[in-house]
């Protein structure tokens, strides 16, 4: 209640800036949800949530290039709950100010919000600035963040009480940028078993993006976890394509999970303290065929040293038809799951393979749309005693007003979890943009 | 040690504050816009198709780089680490987290049922699949559930 009750003071104090806002964007999703849990063994469950998002994009707030952004959610359970948490719950996702410079990708963020900057994916509180420098070298650019992780609602969520970092890069054009990125999180919680980690979370990496042909195109990075002395992630991807339409791509990472884990606040699941290596390599094939045709073919390999290999493999078949407006899939995935080795302990724990067929089509007009979408498992042993999962989902939509729209979902399943799933889905979605704006996904 | 936490954002601070003092540093070419000019047509979309072969200002990367193959939508990480700013012109940050989240309410695939045509991680029955994917590749969870996002997984793993 405390978060729904901070979102709403929230959006009470957004309404001064709503009024110096020229451009306004307000997007606002309400979905009402109906699912009977039926697990054998347990008595039926009625879950009704009520879940609201809301969102807004104020834009030249007293300054041509000031704005505002704001996206949180509330949920209210109308029946049994529906997590193990209380029946209501909330988050604030972001709320930042940002100053955009007319020249220079110049930005400054104050506030929450998400940062992305190379391998950082961190919600935070605080502050994010970043320029492109220096005119005589016009490919420099530097980006940083600094404030304080966004803590989960629970105790001992291994966040620390603060974090800085950033990146700096350099681009040649068309042919090459090199980003060398740290980030630094102090004030950890570390009462896990055994641990010698230190309390504090300390990576430094680099990342490339090459492209010497203008059919060849290399992503990739590696980072050094200096908290726990060894390499946390290698990561490269490569993409040819030598026919228009035509995309060949390999890929190769590496993954030491002590350094890769050091930061986890799941210990039970994500082991800092084993050490135990992963490596994937892969390929896949993307073909149009001719403009709606779309073929993907893909191959990953997983090499872990605890386990024996595994291996995924499918393809993918796309069809877009009438301009977008028919939008179809029909997909195969297979999954050789590797058992753990004998050395490893724990011999015969089991583990099965298993086949995944999918198939959707998506259809839109004028005012209307409809889907239908159905995934099936076929595993190669019993879980539970069951060998097939499956859902069927259909979902019906209308368009009340240009920003408004009502649409519903209806899904039916059967799997080893749970048996007659039913589930239902009522969804309310008003999206009002007043600005000169093109695009917006 | 309160003078260590105290000093690494103060001095962030300070020096983005110099930094905008020094505007003499910055480059003077023009930012890229905030937003796409025109409206995009519905699906996917490839860059390339109005734009060529043109370079990309403010990325100086081609247009062919930002297509939205369904490679590119796997690998978006990539992307998003160097150019957060250029997924900003079409796509508010909210569209980043219907997946990616400290803390998301549901997942992906439900809230947007109505869109199958899009790459949604855990379609179907994921609790039965997860206790596979998760030993063959505990990299893949850790991305969204080792940090952030984690209560549905402690409701068992505690």
């Amino acid at each position: 209640m405390k978060i729904l009750a901070r979102t709403i003071v929230l959006l009470v104090s957004l309404l001064p800036a709503l009024a110096l806002a020229t451009e306004a964007g307000i997007n606002s999703t309400t979905l009402f949800r109906f699912e009977e849990r039926s697990i054998p063994g347990f008595s039926k469950q009625t879950v009704v949530p009520a879940t609201q998002f809301i969102g807004a994009d104020l834009g030249k707030i007293g300054d041509e290039n000031l704005s505002f952004h704001f996206y949180g959610w509330g949920r209210l359970d109308l029946a049994d709950r529906s997590t193990a948490e209380g029946d209501t719950d909330g988050d604030l996702t972001y709320g930042y100010l940002k100053y955009h410079f007319p020249k220079a990708n110049g930005e400054i963020k104050a506030g929450r919000f998400f940062t992305f900057e190379g391998g950082v994916a961190e919600q935070i509180d605080g502050v994010a600035a970043r320029a492109d420098l220096l005119p005589a070298y016009a490919g420099l650019a530097l980006s940083l963040f600094s404030g304080a992780p966004v803590k989960l609602d629970r105790a001992n969520d291994n966040k620390g009480d603060y974090i800085v970092g950033g990146r700096l890069s350099y681009r040649y054009a068309s042919i090459i940028e090199l980003g060398a990125s740290a980030v630094h999180e102090g004030g950890m919680d570390r009462n896990g078993p055994n641990s010698d980690l230190k309390n504090y979370r300390q990576t430094v990496g680099g990342d490339i993006w090459l492209s010497p042909h203008k059919m060849v195109e290399l992503n990739g990075r590696t980072y050094y976890n200096t908290a726990t002395s060894g390499i946390s992630e290698h990561s490269y991807h490569a993409i040819v394509t030598p026919l228009a339409g035509l995309l060949l791509a390999a890929e190769f990472n590496q993954n030491y999970l002590k350094d890769f884990f050091s930061a986890s606040s799941l210990r039970s699941l994500f082991n800092p303290d084993g050490d135990d290596k992963l490596t994937t390599f892969g390929a896949g094939i993307t073909y149009t065929i001719a403009k709606p045709v779309e073929l993907t073919l893909d191959y990953k390999h997983f090499a872990r040293d605890t386990r024996k290999d595994s291996n995924r493999f499918g393809g993918e078949l796309r069809l877009t038809l009438a301009d977008g407006k028919v939008r179809s899939g029909l997909s195969y995935h297979r999954v050789d799951a590797g058992e753990r080795k004998a050395s490893a302990g724990l011999e015969g724990f089991p583990i099965t393979s298993y086949n995944e067929v999918r198939g959707f089509a998506l259809y839109t007009k004028d005012k209307y749309d409809a889907s239908l979408d159905s995934i099936v498992h076929i595993f190669d042993n019993k879980i539970f005693n069951t060998k097939t999962a499956y859902e069927i989902q259909a979902s019906a939509g209308y368009r009340i007003m240009p920003s408004l729209k009502l649409s519903g979902d209806l899904s039916y399943g059967d799997n080893p979890q749970q048996s007659d799933e039913v589930k239902g889905l009522i969804r309310l979605t008003f999206n009002y943009n007043y600005a000169s704006k093109g695009a917006g996904k | 040690m309160t003078i260590a936490k105290l000093f690494i954002p103060a001095a962030l601070v300070t020096g983005i504050l110099v930094m905008t003092a020094c505007s003499h540093i910055f480059s003077p070419e023009a930012s890229i816009t905030l937003s796409h000019p025109e409206a995009l047509p519905e699906g996917r979309p490839v860059c390339s198709d109005c734009h060529g072969e043109q370079q990309l200002k403010g990325t100086l990367k081609p247009y062919t780089v930002f297509n939205h193959t369904q490679l590119f939508i796997k690998d978006h990480r990539f992307s998003a680490g160097r150019d957060e700013k250029i997924c900003g012109v079409c796509h508010a940050t909210s569209f980043c987290n219907d997946c990616h989240a400290n803390e998301l309410e549901i997942k992906p695939s439900l809230k947007l049922g109505n869109r199958p045509d899009r790459e949604l991680i855990h379609r179907g029955d994921f609790l039965t699949r997860h206790k596979i994917e998760g030993k063959i590749d505990p990299t893949s969870c850790y991305r969204c559930h080792g940090r952030t996002n984690n209560e549905q997984c402690l409701a068992c793993h505690r």
